[in-house]
């Protein structure tokens, strides 16, 4: 309502200062052909300037009262084309979002009803359901994926800090995964030392993103375990997402954060994923001042304290406190 | 996810969704009434139901029927002025309740709109979290019990035992018969507490040994818990007819900690 009246005050105030204009312009010509004093055209010019002013002064306000306002329910005001790309993309993952909640409900509803049932389901509908469950998180996921890429796209994206609780996001990112692991024959665990963790400074929504990346991919190729732990020194704190899965060949390293590339490229085989999910991790671990170090082996390397030959480590480190700008 | 690792005991969880009828809704709804809530239904009647009928009819059921938490949906139907209702239902419900807790169903789980969420909620600085819309309904109870409070007196393990923390008492159950383990007690009890509680918030968390081995003696205390654990086990599986496998019930999780599993009955 609001932004209606502001446009059609600009578009007034930009008519007014038009027609100002043209009275300016045309009042030589007009005073000229309509009587022979010059004393006649200067009232006709100084209405044409007034007129222009008037118009001027009434766009510049509205111009300049327009950013001011904000949206409804106190939200921070964004730049406008992020904002605008932020509306579309709600929309469209809302609209996107319908179809998949529905399939997810009916899924959910037949498992209902067969359980209450006690019938056995054939192999070929149980693989369907379980399909169907698994591909849920992945799904919220790539939806949020392209969200934080749109919001990475704009280069005066703040980072916003406030107290966050680590341990409680690992642990809700591994409720999440805890099913999804065990129907792939997995395990997946969590712990954190000291026990009472406390609070950090950052930004909650970054850090559940990259943590929610490094397990899904964790998670994808585990063969019995992932694990996930939280520790911290005076300076930092620390996530690490270890799995037994089959490791990263070395000649992968360079390129796993790179954008858009899957392990599948490198063997020229149909990707299984966006390839998004690391590049998106590390990106916004190191806007918040952090890194992901990662280790892995691919069968003979052995660690003391890993009891498996091939593992991957992918270990988040970010600064317990918003890191200070120097100078 | 442990169906049975707890039990809500008939508490009563606010829904306040204008998708209250959706299969997915119903699977939510379903899940909390096997866990032992009683989900109760907001559903304004009438042509054409606003945002404004779900807060008035919610702040109506927050007063009459007391729940021990409210499960709130941020967007109430396609209107643009109701996208974020669900705040300004927040805002009310916590203006007359500080300490009710609530959580709020969303998609926007990322994203600025999350921040204005987030925002929100530490604003009314109540119990307050938020989940995506397409989270099971295991993860809701999770949630939810979290967001209640600490570990209930009484914790189911699986459908064979209760650990009862008011009386120090680890039952056996058996055909709705509870018969006291009269071994566990003591450090023994501590321990099977801790691994519990553990469970009960969070099925996949681990108890690092550091924490446990508070509860040992000796001047090898790890080796000490080992004892223990086993003698625990021990005691559990005589009383329900069962002999566990070092990867049952109580299972050392990479030489890392020890992490309760429900058994299977």
């Amino acid at each position: 309502m609001r932004s209606t009246l502001l446009k059609t005050l600009r578009l007034f105030g930009l008519m007014t200062a038009v027609v100002g204009l043209l009275l300016l312009a045309l009042a030589p010509v007009f005073g000229n052909e309509f009587t022979d004093s010059l004393w006649q055209v200067e009232p006709m010019a100084y209405v044409g300037a007034a007129v222009l002013l008037l118009g001027l002064v009434i766009a510049l306000s509205a111009y300049l009262i327009g950013p001011a306002q904000r949206p409804a329910n106190g939200q921070t005001p964004v730049r406008g084309w992020s904002r605008v790309t932020q509306d579309y993309f709600d929309t469209f993952s809302h609209d996107m979002g319908r179809p998949f909640r529905r399939i997810l409900g009916k899924e959910r509803e037949v498992r209902a009803r067969v359980e209450e049932s006690g019938q056995d389901l054939p192999p070929a509908v149980q693989e369907l359901l379980d399909e169907i469950e698994q591909q849920a998180p992945s799904f919220r996921l790539m939806l949020a994926n392209v969200r934080v890429l749109v919001e990475l796209e704009d280069p005066d994206a703040a980072i916003g800090y406030e107290p966050v609780d680590p341990v409680a996001i690992v642990r809700n990112i591994a409720d999440r995964y805890a099913g999804i692991a065990a129907e792939r024959d997995a395990e997946l665990t969590w712990w954190s030392e000291p026990a009472e963790f406390g609070l950090v400074y950052g930004d909650a929504s970054a850090l559940d993103h990259v943590v929610t990346n490094l397990v899904d991919n964790a998670v994808k190729y585990a063969t019995r375990h992932v694990e996930l732990r939280v520790t911290r020194n005076p300076t930092h704190y620390f996530i690490r997402v270890w799995d037994d899965g089959p490791g990263v060949p070395a000649a992968h390293f360079p390129h796993l954060f790179d954008r858009g590339w899957t392990p599948e490229m490198a063997g020229r085989r149909e990707r299984t994923s966006s390839g998004l999910g690391l590049y998106i991790a590390r990106t916004l671990a190191r806007r918040a001042g952090g890194e992901i170090a990662v280790e892995s082996a691919t069968n003979s390397a052995d660690r003391e304290d890993v009891n498996v030959s091939h593992y991957t480590t992918m270990t988040v480190m970010l600064p317990l406190s918003k890191p200070t700008t120097e100078g | 996810m442990t169906q049975q690792s707890s039990r809500g005991r008939g508490e009563k969880i606010l829904v306040v969704d204008d998708e209250h009828s959706s299969d997915l809704m119903r699977s939510v709804l379903r899940r909390l009434e096997r866990e032992g809530f009683r989900p109760i239904v907001v559903s304004p009647e009438g042509p054409r139901v606003t945002g404004d009928d779900f807060e008035i009819q919610t702040l109506f059921a927050v007063e009459e029927e007391r729940p021990a938490a409210v499960l709130l949906d941020v967007r109430f139907g396609e209107y643009d002025e109701d996208r974020f209702k669900g705040l300004t239902i927040l805002k009310r419900i916590t203006d007359r309740d500080r300490s009710l807790p609530v959580l709020m169903f969303t998609q926007y789980a990322q994203g600025p709109y999350r921040d204005t969420a987030v925002a929100a909620s530490l604003s009314v600085n109540a119990p307050v979290d938020f989940i995506d819309k397409l989270a099971s309904p295991d993860e809701v109870v999770l949630r939810l019990r979290r967001l209640i409070g600490a570990a209930p007196e009484r914790i189911q393990i699986g459908t064979l035992y209760e650990l009862d923390a008011d009386n120090g008492t680890v039952y056996a159950v058996s055909d709705g018969q509870r018969e006291p383990i009269r071994e566990i007690q003591g450090m023994k009890f501590e321990i099977l507490k801790e691994l519990a509680a553990a469970l009960y918030r969070s099925e996949g968390e681990l108890v690092p040994f550091s924490r446990l081995e508070r509860f040992s003696d000796g001047e090898d205390s790890r080796a000490s818990l080992r004892v223990r654990i086993r003698e625990i086990k021990v005691a559990l599986g005589k009383a329900a007819g069962r002999n566990f496998s070092a990867d049952e019930l109580i299972i050392n999780v990479r030489n890392r900690g020890y992490r309760l599993v429900p058994p299977r009955a």
